[in-house]
């Protein structure tokens, strides 16, 4: 057998976080929240794939040569946002079946005349007859053109310049700051309760005067908190994973870079954000030795986690107002509003660091205090601890 | 050597360790008694660095313990404490790595000693499913897995049936014998008196007596004198000189001896009053000496 070694405090707190993952990964209520997380997120991309598939779609049919006119309805289609598929069709008698037969939404026939026809069933609906009459004229205009020795045509392109920029990239990037704000306060809410369990777990069993005859309190703090942060970020990586890899694969946002860039952002805060609360949750559970007591102790942070996910669902329709913007430094309440904020672009590049600074130092102010309480209060064994006997005791 | 030197510890105004000091040769054992609430629980937590000690230190081999040293101790609380879901084989492991074993290593070392300990096959049983009996025992399996080099075990016999008792016995005069320094605290004086190269008794926060038990025993033993003498009228010792009777019961008398009385005169009294069964003087039970010692105690709980 090999000799025992001294233990170096990093290797102590690996030791505990790798019980702690090892340990929570078997847990029940672990597997099931995750799988059911993921079912969440699956399921509301598929919704988001339903209701988008439900848009419009026209399949039009044309008599003759489709070669030009195909390209022309396509492109009049995406003007309109209609989804053209264009059918070759042999004849006027074949254009009539088809459309009796609801094949084609509509047939062009006589198309390379001066009087097109569009065959319908009733009637033909607005963008039908916009996508068919903008095609027709753009070939014939350029027909006509070039008859007349016009050969390249100059047309000059209007640029869009929107009085209320990207709002609808806005309006995606901002719907998934709180998908992601929502599953990080979830998280972080199932994660603190992890860790809070856990502690009074030691304290109930009193398998804690154990462990502190080999390590300090802080070092065991440490590992429980590094344990359970790497699997909660594990956990949130890969939601947010199928989450933004699932929106893009159907088609689900416009512009990939930006849901990309919120869930990064999203990610970064729920580190910071981990951090600060499970600390918090692990001191509060401390002040107490059962299961029952956790309750109340817990009730004044998870309160505070409801108040600042409001303030963030609050944020995505007014990101620029006092509230939001106030509340986005504020540590705690930070990690839940700053990445609307930021998803809905209305940041300025110095807050962000600010609002970091700010949750570092606060994080660190805990990780300081509460270290002491939960110093002091780990080994008191009976009953509820006041906050201020475990910080005295601690100090002792 | 283990020593506990000028222990001191107050809880507020109550003054639980008044000065407690003793020392534990290697591969002896130590038992520690004192009735409820005396401060054993209280000593060996500061040992362990659950308790700050107001004064006093404990020294192993001439140092202050500390969080490395302490990693060398197997320690078994007062409170057992243990992960109630995790697995045996598990749980010791992970103690074993706590206190420094190489994770291949803990893993061979948890296995052997819960063979040792007879629950080789509740191996993969969580904690909370094992009778008290064998929670206990993974208890101090978890003591001893990390092969320490000091045994410091907080009522470790309570809650044993007899067998089990015998067993942990065994477990640990093994450990003793292979230069373990064991304290351990007990109620079971019998025990102790059994099991323990010296004894310290604790009350009120002071040790009233510490050393082997025998000398102890002489120590304390004053100067008892058991003489039965069948056929000796019930007053027979009455008038010897210096000696005072302490019971008598049809023959069978319990004398207390002043200093320099001669001993081999009342063997001459009790011959002339016929035939004489038993003459010796008394050994003391540890129990008598416990009882002796901790009633000795001035009453001064500081305020």
């Amino acid at each position: 057998m090999t000799e025992p070694r001294t233990l170096s405090s990093a290797a102590l707190v690996r030791l505990v976080a790798a019980r702690e993952i090892s340990t929570r990964i078997r847990d029940k209520s672990f597997i099931i929240s995750s799988v059911v997380i993921i079912l969440l997120i699956v399921g509301s991309i598929g919704f988001q794939v339903a209701i988008n598939s439900g848009g419009a779609e026209s399949r039009i049919g044309v008599v003759g040569d489709i070669s030009s006119l195909r390209p022309a309805l396509e492109a009049q289609g995406k003007a309109v946002a209609v989804d053209v598929t264009v059918v070759e069709l042999d004849d006027d008698a074949a254009a009539r079946s088809a459309v009796k037969d609801g094949d084609v939404d509509g047939a062009l026939v006589d198309a390379d005349t001066s009087s097109p026809r569009l065959v319908v069933q009733d009637s033909a609906d607005g963008s039908l007859r916009a996508v068919v009459q903008g095609a027709v004229a753009q070939l014939s205009l350029s027909e006509q053109l070039a008859r007349a020795g016009v050969s390249t045509l100059d047309v000059p392109e209007v640029a869009v310049s929107p009085l209320d920029p990207d709002s609808e990239q806005n309006g995606q990037r901002i719907v998934a700051a709180i998908i992601g704000v929502s599953l990080l306060y979830g998280l972080l809410i199932l994660f603190g309760q992890f860790i809070a369990q856990g502690v009074v777990e030691e304290k109930s069993s009193r398998v804690v005067e154990l462990l502190l005859a080999t390590m300090r309190p802080w070092q065991l703090l440490a590992g429980k908190i590094l344990g359970l942060g790497v699997l909660a970020l594990g956990q949130m990586v890969v939601v947010i994973g199928v989450g933004v890899g699932g929106a893009l694969a159907f088609d689900v946002v416009d512009v990939p870079g930006d849901i990309v860039g919120t869930a990064v952002s999203v990610v970064a805060w729920f580190v910071l954000g981990f951090a600060f609360y499970a600390s918090i949750f692990a001191v509060a559970a401390s002040l107490v030795s059962r299961q029952e007591d956790l309750g109340t102790v817990l009730m004044p942070t998870t309160l505070v986690l409801v108040v600042a996910l409001v303030i963030g669902i609050q944020a995505a329709g007014d990101p620029g107002g006092t509230l939001a913007t106030v509340t986005s430094y504020v540590p705690g309440l930070s990690p839940l509003v700053m990445p609307v904020r930021q998803a809905a672009g209305d940041v300025a590049l110095w807050e962000i660091p600010l609002a970091v600074v700010l949750m570092l130092i606060a994080t660190a102010l805990i990780v300081r205090l509460g270290g002491r309480v939960y110093a002091g209060a780990l080994l008191r064994t009976s009953g509820k601890t006041k906050l201020r006997e475990a910080l005295t005791a601690g100090r002792a | 050597m283990l020593e506990f030197d000028g222990l001191h510890k107050s809880f507020g105004t109550v003054r639980v360790l008044d000065g407690v000091g003793f020392a534990v040769a290697p591969g002896s054992m130590f038992g520690f008694c004192g009735s409820n609430g005396a401060g054993k629980t209280t000593t060996m937590r500061i040992a362990m660095g659950l308790v700050r000690a107001d004064a006093g230190e404990v020294r192993w081999q001439g140092r202050e313990l500390d969080q490395d040293v302490r990693r060398r101790i197997g320690y078994m609380p007062e409170e057992r404490g243990l992960y109630p879901k995790m697995k045996v084989g598990e749980q010791v492991a992970y103690f074993a790595k706590l206190h420094g074993l190489a994770p291949a290593a803990a893993a061979k070392a948890a296995d052997e000693w819960i063979g040792r300990l007879g629950l080789a096959d509740r191996r993969g049983d969580a904690v909370e499913k094992l009778s008290l009996g064998n929670q206990q025992r993974v208890q101090l399996a978890a003591a001893l897995v990390s092969r320490p080099d000091v045994l410091i075990l907080d009522e470790p016999f309570s809650g044993l049936d007899p067998i089990g008792v015998d067993s942990l016995a065994e477990a640990l005069l093994g450990q003793a014998r292979e230069g373990v320094p064991v304290v351990f605290s007990s109620h079971q004086l019998d025990l102790v008196e059994r099991l323990c190269d010296s004894v310290g008794i604790l009350a009120r926060g002071r040790m009233v007596a510490t050393g082997p038990v025998e000398e102890l025993r002489r120590r304390e033993a004053g100067r008892l004198l058991r003489v039965v003498v069948p056929d000796a009228d019930p007053h027979w010792a009455d008038a010897l000189p210096g000696v005072r009777v302490v019971s008598e019961q049809a023959g069978d008398t319990l004398l207390e001896l002043a200093p320099g009385s001669d001993d081999q005169d009342v063997l001459a009294a009790a011959l002339r009053t016929g035939r004489v069964s038993h003459f010796a003087w008394r050994q003391p039970t540890l129990v008598e000496l416990f009882r002796e010692a901790v009633s000795a105690t001035p009453e001064e709980v500081a305020a």
